[in-house]
């Protein structure tokens, strides 16, 4: 069982599809709020219907997608201070996990993870897929190793938390098997990451015994 | 969308000497670099700038693009030499503040409108090869305009700069390669990448590990070329270009993609790769870059 489950409105949910997700939130985070901490990933550009169709009782926080900038952050941290306002949920209550996914992104990571006191952890997402770094000859995909050390770096100095794991090999998340997900755990948890997000259920036992090691 | 730029192989000569010049445009290259830096002795910088302006239709009788390298501390000399119609890019070795390409650029400018070439024609190729110069990364990449291609941060250079040996077999540079590249990317330049394969050798003139390297670059989607010996130039484009076989993958991509957004589907599988927005926009890419060579091509055969 993952200690998080994230209700994904925009990773892998098609455009055509994203009105029905959102009427369909509230439920899965009824149903997932029961096993564990609920989050939702919302997109920065998509605040005030994402955040409007999440933002209830039993959720946690949300992972603010492609994030690029403080002024962002802010806008997000409004938006969920006026919901838990409206909506009679804690002041404060709700959490952000920035998702720096870009070039931009990375480049202002300091600024966006202390753009706000909600902001709890910080991940690169699909970093490797939007800046397209794929597989050197090593196995190691292009650049990866210094986005990592330089999120954790920053993630440490600002008092957050960094969250991922990424393979080294050619395998992209959406096909890594259990194998492939406990050495990415591993190394992982050695390069300084806190635990990782998985995208399929199978990933989720590797992930948890990879990240519980000693 | 700008004009997709094929610069998959080239050399880097020392102007003054005529036999390099005569048998560089015969090379194949995609630019050539006239070197008035490193490879020309002090006492001859002045004779090869009386070179370069000759030198440069010589240079592009075999269609490549002709570059100059200009000296980091004779920015006004050498540009005066070097800005020519003809020219395409200068590269400024070891840049290491926006000033100095802000300089850079302000003598370019006024040389382009006195020479009579089109404003903004002629780019700027900040080489950083110091510590400084990675340090100052994102100013160094927003100081002009002229800049279309960023990073590199591995090589002779730059070792000197830190004080180590080259070719120690593992991955030495990350940080550096790391700054730079994220700076072009956020500019949303072209990345001058350099892609880690163990050389020990060391050797300027082996064209089975200019391949390697080509290949490796091609497979992250990079594309720029460069060398000192004639024998990287057919590895590189052979390596920089595209194969068939590639090509049409990236149409069975696109076709299966325009397939899932017309179904809204997010992603598919094909023979067990994942198909999805990142794969046809790598897919896209390949195919401009594929025909932006073949155009190339076609241009040089005319000549």
């Amino acid at each position: 069982m993952p200690d998080v489950m994230v209700v994904d409105l925009v990773e892998l949910t098609p455009d055509a599809q994203r009105g029905r997700a959102r009427q369909q939130a509230l439920r899965a985070i009824g149903h997932a709020s029961v096993h564990s901490e609920v989050f939702a990933m919302a997109h920065k550009s998509r605040l005030r219907e994402e955040l409007g169709a999440v933002a209830w009782p039993g959720l946690s926080g949300v992972v603010l997608s492609r994030v690029e900038s403080a002024e962002e952050v802010a806008a997000c941290d409004e938006a969920l201070g006026r919901l838990e306002d409206e909506r009679g949920l804690a002041p404060k209550s709700l959490g952000v996990v920035a998702s720096l996914e870009t070039a931009l992104g990375n480049h202002k990571a300091m600024e966006i993870v202390k753009a706000s006191p909600r902001v709890w952890g910080v991940t690169l997402g699909r970093a490797d897929l939007e800046m397209d770094l794929r597989p050197e000859p090593s196995g190691e995909l292009h650049l990866l190793p210094y986005f990592m050390e330089r999120l954790i770096i920053i993630a440490r100095a600002a008092g957050v938390v960094p969250l991922g794991a990424w393979w080294r090999s050619t395998a992209r998340g959406l096909r890594a098997g259990a194998e492939d997900t406990y050495e990415a755990s591993l190394r992982g948890k050695a390069l300084g990451f806190k635990g990782a997000f998985c995208v399929e259920g199978h990933q989720v036992e590797p992930v948890n015994r990879g990240f519980s090691h000693g | 969308m700008a004009e997709r730029l094929v610069r998959r192989s080239g050399l880097i000569f020392p102007i003054n000497n005529p036999r390099f010049l005569e048998k560089a445009w015969t090379r194949g290259c995609d630019f050539l670099v006239l070197d008035l830096e490193d490879s020309v002795p002090p006492q001859q910088k002045a004779y090869a700038r009386s070179l370069v302006k000759t030198a440069i239709p010589v240079a592009a009788k075999g269609g490549a693009e002709v570059w100059v390298r200009i000296n980091h501390d004779m920015v006004e000399e050498d540009l005066g030499a070097a800005v020519w119609p003809g020219l395409r890019r200068v590269n400024y070795p070891k840049t290491e503040t926006a000033e100095e390409i802000r300089f850079v650029d302000s003598i370019i400018s006024r040389l382009e409108k006195e020479r009579g070439i089109a404003p903004g024609y002629i780019e700027i190729g900040a080489n950083i090869e110091t510590a400084l110069g990675v340090s100052n990364a994102h100013e160094i990449a927003a100081a002009s305009p002229r800049i279309n291609d960023f990073g590199g941060g591995a090589g002779y250079d730059m070792s000197r700069d830190l004080g180590v040996e080259m070719f120690v077999g593992f991955e030495q540079f990350m940080y550096g390669k790391g700054e730079l590249e994220l700076a072009g990317m956020v500019k949303e330049m072209d990345i001058h990448a350099a892609i880690f394969i163990p050389d020990v050798s060391g050797s300027v003139s082996d064209a089975d590990y200019t391949f390697k390297i080509a290949e490796a670059s091609r497979k992250l989607g990079f594309y720029i070329g460069g060398g000192l010996h004639p024998n990287v130039v057919e590895p590189q484009n052979r390596g920089h270009t595209p194969t068939a076989e590639e090509v049409s993958e990236a149409r069975r991509v696109m076709e299966l993609y325009k397939t899932l957004e017309a179904e809204g589907r997010a992603w598919a599988e094909l023979e067990g790769r994942v198909i999805d927005r990142y794969e046809a926009r790598r897919a896209k890419a390949l195919l401009e870059f594929a025909e932006a060579c073949a155009e190339r091509t076609v241009g040089r055969r005319s000549r």
